[in-house]
């Protein structure tokens, strides 16, 4: 009887996922389930759930997505025969404690793991984009990586760090425009002065990075302090398994490892309970299932709803009105009539704005000189334009001094 | 002769030099005329004071309620009103939107200023606050109450303030309450009102996307999710008088009261009441709201 499907995001980085909420539902699955009653599925494909969302479970012809949706459907229809998290048998603050937390890696963590992996860009180029084009199939690679991206800079926007990201580019830019070494082979300073601009941008956001980072583990590290679980459990609870799906990732070493090297400083607590809860989880096979080719034809419709999405102007008015928006709550209707119109409405100029662009790129330069083969003394001032252009020539604002070139004419 | 060879080397130029935004020369002479009249600049406003020695708190508030000092109806403003006054620092108020602020978000403060001093002319954003009200306040706000303290805020910071700003922003219920806050105070222009409002709607729906990292706002999970965090909050007051057993009041506090003060205000007209009622189910949250409150508002001043 294999009923718990666990859908995920695929190993990266030699980790089992390229995603903290991913690796942290493995990993509760692993303490929970014997490896006969869940599979694993790498499929890499967020529209199989209703939220778009993984990683997502499939039971009892229900989708669950979301790790601590997860959780709290694990709880309710648990199997006698599994081990339980100790989420069930938590005092009151305890349970304050699993929320708080819990919500601060998912927010603040979150953020730094963005930061690090997908708004660098040098990790961004070196490590996760060629992870994310192994994980999924051709033309796909295109679109998704990109908008997973761009919502990570924005976590990281968050934070105050948003602009490491938009420094990047125009730094990839001024990089593409001339030679970065000189023949003597050392690195060429940038026209512009300044150290700013000799320096990567993750060099120049290091500082305020690495403060963000140290705060973050030093919270972490009080929390556990000398005690085996984070809560102080006897047995696991679902904070512990966030935890480490956070702190695998954060462990990773990137082209500028700020965050893994805070993490590896000084003994830290949350590093040695990393190294716990890996250690815990040796030795357990992970019953992965091969993930159903997708086919060409649902390849190409997550590839067409990717491009438009990615339209400038009209893909937010696409994704609003592909995905819901807001949904309804009792009763109340949210998306009224107005809103759909001016979703539809600038989905339309968003697209007129396109063509226009294209027409207008189509037609003669506006302004230009129209009729270059008559007399040359006819072509000066508004005659240019024609009979129109003769009647305004009389009004005294349209005056103007001689050309150059009509003086040339003369004196020759 | 030499003059049509004059003009043909002449003619290029131009169709080269021709782009997308090159202005036609006939058009630019007319521009050039422009401005036709330079008025000199406008006196300051009568109301705006020469000296000032009292910091100024500039707020998203009614002009009455600001003479008054009441508290602001944006909850990240009554924040830092809290703040300051529990920090012991005297200031007055001032009405203000989002584009009087050198930052573009409220509140920011302005110090005292004297003159021939340029740096008490500068405005405080809302990042420096918290030092400035710890260097000017009376000695009397909690020591670092630990690390904590920082998970417990991103339940403020993220599930509360999503479950707000749906129920202010998307609720169509509250819809004349929003207006009556944010647009009609603005403008009285029927279009410009209707395009703030939109603005308005989606920055929200947008800030709680993002922070939800999802594609689609499901308000049943924000409410869900504000009152669980109710609870944890409800759960680590205790029956303690001050958030981590703090012997007085401090920001956790403000931030805390900056929602539930709005929450429960009875000013306000709120058609949808969830917030509320979860709320109420957390006495000890409503008394500490109730505290501050005194504290702040009450004290006999």
């Amino acid at each position: 009887m294999m009923s718990f499907q666990l859908h995920v995001w695929g190993p990266a980085f030699g980790l089992d996922s390229i995603d903290a909420e991913c690796l942290a539902a493995i990993a509760a699955f692993r303490h929970i389930f014997h490896h006969d009653d869940w599979s694993l599925t790498a499929s890499n494909d967020t529209s199989l759930t209703p939220d778009y969302t993984l990683p997502a479970l499939f039971h009892d012809d229900t989708w669950t997505s979301g790790y601590t949706n997860i959780i709290s459907y694990l709880r309710h229809h648990g199997t006698s025969d599994a081990k339980s998290l100790s989420d069930n048998d938590l005092t009151l603050q305890q349970e304050a404690d699993l929320l708080a937390y819990s919500s601060y890696l998912s927010t603040r963590g979150s953020g730094l793991v963005s930061l690090s992996l997908y708004a660098s860009p040098n990790a961004w180029v070196e490590l996760t984009r060629p992870a994310y084009s192994a994980l999924l199939p051709f033309p796909l690679t295109w679109t998704i990586p990109t908008a997973i991206r761009a919502a990570a800079v924005e976590k990281a926007e968050n934070l105050g760090m948003g602009y490491l990201a938009a420094e990047a580019e125009a730094d990839e830019a001024a990089a593409k425009s001339g030679a970065e070494t000189t023949s003597t082979g050392f690195l060429r300073l940038r026209q512009q002065l300044g150290p700013r601009k000799s320096m990567q941008p993750e060099q120049t956001a290091a500082i305020r990075f690495q403060q963000l980072a140290d705060d973050f583990f030093t919270t972490l590290d009080d929390l556990r302090g000398s005690r085996k679980y984070l809560l102080g459990t006897p047995s696991p609870s679902s904070l512990d398994f966030l935890t480490y799906g956070y702190l695998a990732l954060m462990r990773v070493q990137t082209p500028y490892p700020i965050l893994a090297r805070s993490l590896q400083a000084k003994g830290r607590p949350s590093m040695q309970f990393l190294q716990m809860m890996e250690a815990e989880s040796q030795g357990y096979v992970l019953p992965r299932q091969e993930s159903k080719p997708r086919g060409l034809p649902r390849t190409m419709y997550v590839f067409a709803d990717g491009a438009i999405e990615s339209i400038a102007g009209a893909g937010e008015s696409w994704r609003r009105w592909r995905r819901g928006g807001i949904q309804s709550d009792e009763g109340e209707e949210v998306q009224d009539s107005a809103q759909t119109l001016v979703a539809v409405g600038s989905a339309v100029v968003g697209l007129a704005a396109v063509a226009a662009a294209v027409f207008f790129r189509g037609l003669s330069p506006f302004g230009a000189s129209t009729h270059r083969f008559e007399a040359p003394k006819e072509e000066t001032g508004l005659y240019r334009f024609g009979e129109v252009g003769a009647m305004l020539d009389f009004l005294p604002i349209f005056e103007q001094p001689p050309t150059p070139s009509s003086r040339v004419r003369d004196t020759i | 002769m030499s003059s049509t060879a004059e003009g043909l080397k002449a003619r290029p130029r131009p169709q080269e030099a021709s782009d997308w935004f090159t202005i036609p020369a006939p058009l630019a002479r007319l521009f050039k005329k422009f401005p036709l009249l330079t008025y000199p600049p406008n006196e300051l406003p009568a109301r705006s004071p020469d000296i000032r020695h009292v910091p100024t708190l500039y707020v998203f508030i009614s002009d009455e309620d600001a003479l008054k000092g009441l508290p602001s109806f944006n909850p990240s403003c009554l924040k830092w009103q809290t703040f300051l006054k529990l920090a012991g620092v005297d200031f007055c108020l001032r009405s203000s939107n989002n584009h009087a602020s050198p930052t573009g978000a409220l509140p920011f403060l302005l110090p005292p200023s004297t003159p021939n001093d340029t740096r008490s002319q500068r405005p405080i954003a809302t990042n420096k606050l918290e030092q400035y009200g710890l260097d000017n306040g009376k000695p009397k706000l909690p020591e670092s109450l630990g690390t904590r303290l920082e998970a417990y805020e991103s339940l403020l910071d993220h599930r509360i303030r999503n479950a707000w700003l749906y129920t202010l922003y998307l609720s169509p219920a509250n819809a004349d309450l929003l207006t009556n806050l944010y647009i009609t105070p603005t403008t009285s222009s029927r279009p410009v009102r209707a395009t703030i409002l939109y603005q308005l709607k989606h920055a929200a729906e947008l800030e709680i996307l993002k922070s939800t990292s999802r594609d689609a706002i499901n308000p049943a999970h924000l409410y869900r999710g504000a009152k669980e965090a109710f609870r944890a909050l409800d759960g680590v007051l205790g029956d303690e008088e001050w958030f981590f057993q703090s012997a007085v009041p401090g920001l956790f506090d403000a931030t805390v009261f900056s929602y539930t003060h709005l929450i429960l205000h009875d000013g306000l007209a709120w058609e949808n009441r969830r917030l509320n009622d979860f709320l109420k189910e957390f006495p000890r949250l409503v008394s500490h709201r109730n505290r501050i409150f005194q504290r702040c508002w009450e004290s006999g001043e």
